[in-house]
């Protein structure tokens, strides 16, 4: 779900930009890093073919067809920098040439796509790749879409997109079912590709890092489910915090909150390095 | 033959075509900045907006209706939680979707439509925008057409030989898959038998002109103007 402008409010987009603007650089450098001189037009090719994938409709079930979204397919095949990367370059294209996407809500596309869809792909690929890899590609699939729907989702309520209850949950439902459906068609992809050259995807990372893995999806899958519920129920929050949206104007929610992500960040930083030192001990 | 119509007006030699890429950028955002934070209620600005367009637009020479047909791609979208609000019973607030993302939409196109890719993607560099990502940018742009008619071709001949099941589609994107490795591979061979050395040379940044300035100037008189006064 591309967001076009006009649909978020202006604390929502110059938030989502001033945050995506420099994860988008610490991804470049990231992807330049771990890029030999000959991926470079691997990557803007493999940017071409996820857009020329998206036409090919796989029949599911009668009268319906899906297509493939492939932020996943491009993690298991180019790791996460570059996936990200390419989708970042795809959603750039997008805004500016086929009006799928607005300029000022980049920022937020790429927020929900580029990075919190690619790292719920790569997050859930990760944990489960060494048990079992379809189920780890079913789910970096599906997972990647979901989380990409639900903040999006999460943002127009927030902006103020009213929403009745019927209208949320059918379209939580519709997120549901194109989830499931980017799960398998992503494994089917995937299985194909390998049939033809089990060299271009490449295997999970050792299993040493699960906890990470799994600690790192469980704080993503937090942040989406608690956006959602902050959205549909700013009620809840308000009340939990003692004072109403009107008493506060928002740079001073908006430092509320980050500041909020900075501890908890600093706190799960902490408890990795206890844990860390114990077990080198 | 996929040939884009952007492309083809982007090579036009109006006075809008001339400008600084930088200078067009910094309109367009100035411009969506400005009607992004516009009341629902102001409608007479809306309408000045898009008179601001439209003047923009036979500036510099290009088929209105077509841009407005182009940018038309949002409304399905637009029009779909334009209804939701109106059924919520805020009317003014569901216009003033509805228009902000079409004038949003017509925005951005008068920028493409007037600026080569090399233009934008090299202004979004000046204003230090990773050179990786402007690169992929570029190669994406350079193969989106090339591939996606592989695509279609090969979905013909799939559907040709008869009814189209998941496995097939499976395949096909694998196919696919294995082509464009194969593609890149021989990009990267010949960008090598040019005398590619592992990095591109950036360009020498050109300081804006006086020209660029007035348009800038006009744009953002325009837009403040309007937003101010209405």
């Amino acid at each position: 779900m591309h967001i076009p402008d006009g649909f978020l409010s202006t604390p929502v987009w110059a938030t989502l930009d001033v945050i995506s603007a420099p994860a988008v650089a610490w991804t470049a450098r990231r992807a330049q890093r771990d890029t030999q001189d000959h991926r470079i037009p691997l990557l803007g090719v493999m940017g071409a073919f996820v857009f020329a994938a998206q036409m090919v409709n796989f029949p599911v079930g009668p009268g319906t067809s899906g297509h493939l979204v492939g932020g996943a397919l491009l993690t298991v095949v180019l790791g996460p920098a570059a996936a990200s990367l390419v989708l970042t370059a795809i959603l750039v294209l997008q805004a500016l040439i086929f009006q799928d996407g607005g300029v000022l809500a980049l920022g937020a596309n790429i927020f929900n796509m580029a990075l919190a869809g690619v790292a719920a792909a790569y997050l859930s690929y990760r944990l489960w790749g060494q048990a079992s890899r379809s189920t780890a590609i079913f789910a970096a699939g599906a997972l990647s879409v979901m989380t990409s729907a639900c903040l999006a989702l999460g943002q127009l309520l927030i902006s103020g997109v009213p929403m009745t209850a019927g209208v949320l949950w059918a379209s939580l439902g519709l997120f549901l079912i194109s989830a499931l459906m980017e799960g398998a068609i992503t494994v089917a992809a995937v299985r194909a590709i390998e049939r033809l050259n089990p060299a271009w995807v490449g295997g999970p990372q050792p299993a040493s890092s699960r906890t990470v893995a799994g600690v790192g999806l469980a704080a993503l899958i937090l942040v989406v489910v608690g956006t959602l519920l902050a959205s549909i129920a700013p009620d809840g929050i308000q009340r939990l915090t003692g004072q109403g949206v009107d008493s506060t104007t928002w740079p001073q929610r908006t430092m509320g909150g980050l500041a909020g992500i900075a501890m908890i960040f600093a706190l799960c930083y902490l408890a990795g390095k206890l844990k860390s030192r114990r077990r080198s001990a | 033959m996929h040939h884009l119509v952007i492309d083809r007006w982007s090579r036009g030699s109006s006075s809008l075509h001339q400008r600084d890429p930088r200078a067009k950028l910094a309109a367009l955002l100035t411009f969506l900045i400005v009607l992004s934070t516009t009341r629902p209620a102001a409608q007479a600005a809306f309408a000045a907006y898009a008179v601001l367009l439209i003047i923009t637009a036979s500036r510099a020479r290009l088929p209105i209706l077509g841009l407005a047909g182009r940018a038309a791609l949002v409304l399905p979208f637009s029009a779909t939680f334009a209804l939701l609000t109106w059924w919520s019973g805020d009317s003014l607030r569901a216009l003033a979707l509805a228009e902000k993302s079409f004038l949003s939409g017509m925005a951005a196109l008068l920028l493409v439509a007037t600026t080569p890719l090399t233009g934008w993607t090299a202004a979004l560099e000046s204003w230090h925008v990773p050179r990786m990502l402007i690169l992929v940018i570029q190669f994406v742009y350079r193969y989106l057409f090339v591939i996606a008619e592989q695509a279609q071709r090969m979905r013909w001949a799939a559907l040709c030989r008869g009814r189209g099941s998941f496995g097939l589609a499976a395949g096909l994107v694998g196919v696919l898959f294995a082509r464009s490795w194969q593609r890149a591979d021989g990009i990267y061979h010949a960008m090598l038998a040019r005398g590619f050395r592992g990095r591109f040379v950036p360009a020498v940044p050109v300081p804006l002109g006086a020209s660029d300035a007035l348009f800038l100037s006009a744009c953002l008189a325009g837009c403040l103007g309007i937003r101010i006064l209405l």
